[in-house]
């Protein structure tokens, strides 16, 4: 095997790890455009990373279409600890964050 | 102040803003006014995050009292939903830790081994919606919980990322590497062709 095969093979495994690992910031529009280019330029010839586009742009759609859709109503009794100033809390170190922390 | 609109959209900042002032002057009625205008999706966000409802509802409480009490600490810096929304993830995470109920989030495989068989075995013809819907809650509270506050805050309650990340208690950077290493491990989860056939 020459030089130059084994060096494009090496650079196509490379690619495709990259791209996998960033198919997600692909769908989102989170990649400089030389990444996104060299995900693409890989993708065309790459079937397992086109799928995985495909995969990832669905799951973008999905995962708001299906865990978003139930309507859920808060407790009728949300305020009762405040409402009773907290009796019987144990001070466990919880408490509100500061601003900007 | 954060420019933002969160839940309660920004035609009701000014409306907010005297009421946070009210309700630091100790109007109770004041703050459960303003808490209580995002009362619903802190709830849902906390039934996500826990996938509990009635460890969700006390866990609710618990927020809604830490936020009273931390009330005077808030000065407007940021959107009050963040800041109430940021209690209840550092609540949620308590109440993971107190429950010892982290999922087994290392083996995120192991949500793929319970996808019905038929999901497995024929993904694009067979899984039905309310499979998915299950594989994917499975697949969700599988994740570490800091990559489930990513996925949930961000693509289920639609939070910017700056938003999110500020919620989450991290930078921008950091929130976003959980958020794309969180949904690698959802579509690894559930597979390529039933995610591309049900998102067709």
């Amino acid at each position: 095997m020459s030089k130059g095969v084994f060096m494009g093979l090496f650079r196509r495994a490379d690619d495709h790890q990259w791209s996998q690992l960033h198919l997600s910031h692909y769908a989102d529009g989170d990649l400089s455009a030389r990444a996104r280019r060299r995900l693409e330029r890989h993708a065309e010839g790459c079937v397992d990373c086109g799928r995985g586009i495909r995969a990832m742009r669905a799951l973008l759609r999905l995962i708001p279409a299906i865990e978003g859709r139930e309507i859920v109503r808060a407790p009728a009794g949300i305020f009762d600890r405040v409402r009773s100033g907290g009796a019987g809390d144990a001070d466990d170190g919880g408490g509100a964050p500061a601003e900007g922390t | 102040m954060s420019q933002a609109a969160g839940p309660g959209g920004a035609g009701v900042l000014e409306t907010e803003a005297a009421l946070v002032a009210r309700a630091r002057a100790g109007d109770v009625d004041a703050f459960e006014q303003l808490a209580g205008a995002h009362a619903d999706r802190l709830f849902a966000l906390l039934v996500r995050l826990l996938g509990d409802r009635a460890e969700a509802e006390d866990v609710a409480q618990e927020v809604m009292l830490r936020a009273w009490r931390g009330i005077s600490g808030f000065h407007g810096h940021s959107l009050f939903f963040t800041w109430l929304y940021r209690i209840a993830v550092n609540e949620a995470n308590r109440s993971l830790d107190k429950s010892a109920r982290r999922p087994a989030y290392t083996s995120i495989e192991a949500a793929a081994v319970q996808l019905p068989a038929a999901a497995r075995e024929e993904p694009a013809r067979r899984l039905e919606q309310t499979e998915l819907r299950e594989a994917l809650s499975r697949a969700l509270v599988r994740l570490p919980p800091d990559y489930r506050i990513a996925v949930v805050l961000h693509d289920v309650e639609g939070l910017s990322a700056p938003q999110a990340a500020e919620v989450a208690g991290c930078g921008e950077a950091a929130f976003k590497s959980r958020l794309h290493q969180a949904r690698l491990r959802i579509r690894a989860a559930i597979g390529d062709d039933a995610l591309i056939n049900a998102g067709s």
